[in-house]
């Protein structure tokens, strides 16, 4: 017995340890601790997880943080400030009532945290939590689902316009060093209704510890989401996210996402396009510089006729960083009609940085549109003489042409809060970024 | 002291020389025509000038208001008041017009200990120089060059010119590839900044531009040299001989 002891990871006994086992979770938390225990930790001998080096995360045990951190004010002062908009706030994980403010939900719209959910025994919690992203595949999501303490659960009756979007701020205070934090969003979108999210990961913690976020979406038909998630986690933060969305008839999602923070950083974008009409577009921003790592995997499956989607994602590679863009786009024999489009650029802003771009299209149908494509270049030499003999000089020019290059992302962008922010991240990085600050 | 003083000037793209040896002295207040046929330097003679990094300058020397033009670097130049109008406009998405030469004014401002222009003074400044050209007040929030016309491009360039007031202008085939419309509307641009204290080089293939804008001197490039130096009567000879001419001297 006792060689079976040993064989059990840290995060299991962690979990058998704990209290949260039971309650009207207790069976699926348990699954997902199963699935970890089967699935480890990913390795690079895997395909999907080649590039990635975890071993400061593996080499080492991150049990989940305590409640009660306190949030620097630094930090406090970058949370998105949206006018009217409902605001929860999680530290380390745990809902803070303090910094939240669930007053200006208007009728139709349930916002509460995963904490209140669970003992109100609410259907979404009941029927979605954990149906959407996939457990059984991906170990942080499993990990996540075995620990998430709190979360944000967000429910949107049938054709309810939101006119402000709902903030979601997951914040990292001193505490989480050496520790785990498990956010989790749960957000169902009612027919004809209309939300915008706003997902943002900040903190300013230096020692290392591990950030893994869920984001499960469900959308009925004829709804439209909009989910602007900006990573922005501290320097020490190992982040591995995924974000899960089920899109049916008629429905529209969008997802504009930012990756700026963090040492490492990794989000698995996985998008079922069930039904006819389904539109999906999807824009992202990763800049790495110093040794920062940055990985998107997206996969978008495209299940029956007459659905589309729509995926343009940009990195900025400065110092020694690296990012991966990994896009699959699954086409079903079924799914006549499809319009799909993909496009990845990279720019290297120095040649020690490394960049890798994956398209693959995994095509069954025979008429549908598919058009990707996958740039690594370098700022264009034509440009950057042109705007030096107009007097810009050389850090200024290479400023304003990797800032054009970004901008046409950070332009879809809608909440003004995240894009300046995300712009502010873009600037700092960039030699000649603050005299084009002075432009603005 | 002319403005522009060009010794002996030698460069070579990728180990190929192309200027063998130019000699040309250029006062404020002037216009210069240099003329020659494809391939005999035009541009190389503009982008060396201008501080393309592509070029080698092998030999010779170029004094820019008695300072050594050769040493600086294309932004510097241009901060002193060397403008180079392209023949090919480059096109940058995701920079607006404004933007752009909000940045470039300012820079060669800065160089000058001037202040930045306030926002209300630099609007008043490019609507104004707007005008001279024609530009239509949309392409001005364009982003630069992308999706112009060719006319519209070259326009843009006269454009920057006004707004940026540079001491030596360069202008390397601005006529080429307009219909006679833009032409005349750039050849006014030039023509309304044409100053005592500023100097320009036109560069060009086509005698026709000569027609719109009066050159004090013409010159003629012929494979890296300077074969034969004259008033505007020189243009016309070309006109009526062709390069051909110059060519055989030359042999």
């Amino acid at each position: 017995m006792e060689a079976v002891t040993e064989l059990k990871s840290a995060y299991m006994e962690i979990f058998e340890a704990a209290a949260q086992a039971g309650g009207m979770l207790g069976e699926r938390r348990r699954q997902a601790i199963d699935s970890f225990e089967r699935l480890g930790f990913p390795t690079r001998r895997m395909e999907a997880w080649k590039h990635a080096k975890l071993d400061p995360l593996t080499r080492q045990v991150f049990p989940p943080a305590a409640p009660g951190g306190e949030l620097s004010p630094a930090v406090v002062s970058r949370f998105a400030d949206v006018a009217g908009a409902v605001r929860l706030v999680f530290v380390d994980g745990h809902f803070s009532s303090r910094h939240s403010d669930l007053s200006a939900a208007p009728a139709g719209v349930r916002v509460q945290s995963l904490d209140a959910a669970l003992r109100e025994d609410t259907d979404l919690v009941r029927e979605q939590f954990a149906r959407v992203v996939d457990v059984d595949g991906h170990a942080f999501a499993a990990l996540n689902t075995a620990f998430s303490a709190d979360g944000a659960v967000i429910d949107i009756a049938d054709n309810v316009v939101m006119d402000a979007p709902v903030v979601v701020i997951f914040a990292s205070s001193s505490q989480l060093a050496g520790h785990a934090a498990y956010p989790r969003i749960l957000l169902r979108a009612g027919q004809g209704s209309e939300v915008r999210l706003v997902q943002q990961h900040l903190g300013d913690v230096d020692d290392t510890h591990l950030v893994a976020p869920v984001t499960e979406l469900v959308l009925r038909d004829n709804s439209g989401v909009s989910l602007q998630h900006f990573q922005d986690d501290g320097p020490g933060a190992w982040h591995l996210g995924a974000i899960s969305a089920r899109v049916p008839r008629d429905a529209r999602f969008a997802l504009h996402t930012v990756s700026a923070g963090s040492r490492f950083a990794r989000t698995d974008v996985q998008v079922d396009l069930v039904e006819p009409g389904a539109d999906l577009r999807m824009n992202g921003l990763y800049m790495v510089d110093g040794k920062r790592y940055a990985d998107y995997h997206t996969v978008v499956r495209h299940v029956t006729d007459h659905s589309q989607s729509q995926q343009l994602f940009k990195g900025i590679l400065g110092g020694r960083g690296e990012a991966v863009f990994d896009g699959t786009i699954h086409v079903a024999r079924d799914a006549q009609q499809t319009d799909s489009e993909q496009q990845n650029s990279n720019l290297l802003l120095n040649p020690m940085a490394l960049a890798h771009s994956n398209p693959r299209l995994e095509i069954y149908a025979d008429d549908v549109k598919c058009a990707h494509g996958s740039t690594v270049g370098e700022l264009d030499e034509d440009a950057m003489f042109y705007l030096r003999s107009r007097g810009i000089g050389l850090d200024d020019a290479q400023a304003l042409l990797t800032f054009a290059f970004a901008n046409e992302v950070l332009d879809d962008m809608i909440e003004p809060a995240l894009s300046g922010q995300a712009r502010q991240r873009l600037l700092a990085l960039l030699p000649g970024g603050a005299s084009l600050e002075a432009l603005e | 002291m002319a403005l522009l003083e060009i010794k002996n000037l030698h460069a070579a793209v990728e180990g190929e020389e192309i200027l063998r040896g130019i000699n040309l002295s250029v006062d404020r207040g002037e216009v210069h025509a240099v003329m020659g046929p494809n391939g005999s330097g035009k541009s190389t003679l503009s982008k060396v000038l201008a501080g393309h990094d592509g070029y080698e300058v092998t030999g010779g020397q170029v004094l820019y208001d008695g300072k050594d033009l050769l040493d600086m670097e294309a932004e510097d130049r241009a901060r002193l008041g060397v403008f180079l109008g392209f023949q090919y406009p480059v096109e940058i998405p995701g920079v607006a017009n404004t933007y752009f030469l909000k940045a470039a004014l300012n820079a060669i401002r800065k160089h000058r200990g001037e202040d930045e222009l306030d926002a209300v003074a630099f609007l008043k400044r490019i609507r104004e120089r707007a005008s001279l050209v024609n530009m239509d007040e949309n392409l001005l929030k364009r982003a630069v060059n992308e999706g112009f016309s060719g006319g519209e491009k070259k326009r843009n360039e006269i454009f920057q010119m006004a707004v940026l007031e540079p001491q030596l202008a360069i202008l390397d085939e601005t006529d080429s590839g307009l219909d006679i419309d833009a032409l005349r509307i750039v050849a006014q641009g030039v023509n309304a900044m044409r100053d005592p204290d500023r100097a320009f080089l036109l560069i060009t293939h086509y005698q026709r531009l000569l027609d719109h804008i009066e050159p004090d001197y013409v010159h003629v490039l012929v494979n890296g040299r300077i074969r034969q130096s004259g008033g505007k009567e020189l243009a016309e000879e070309l006109e009526r001989s062709g390069y051909a001419l110059f060519e055989e001297n030359a042999a």
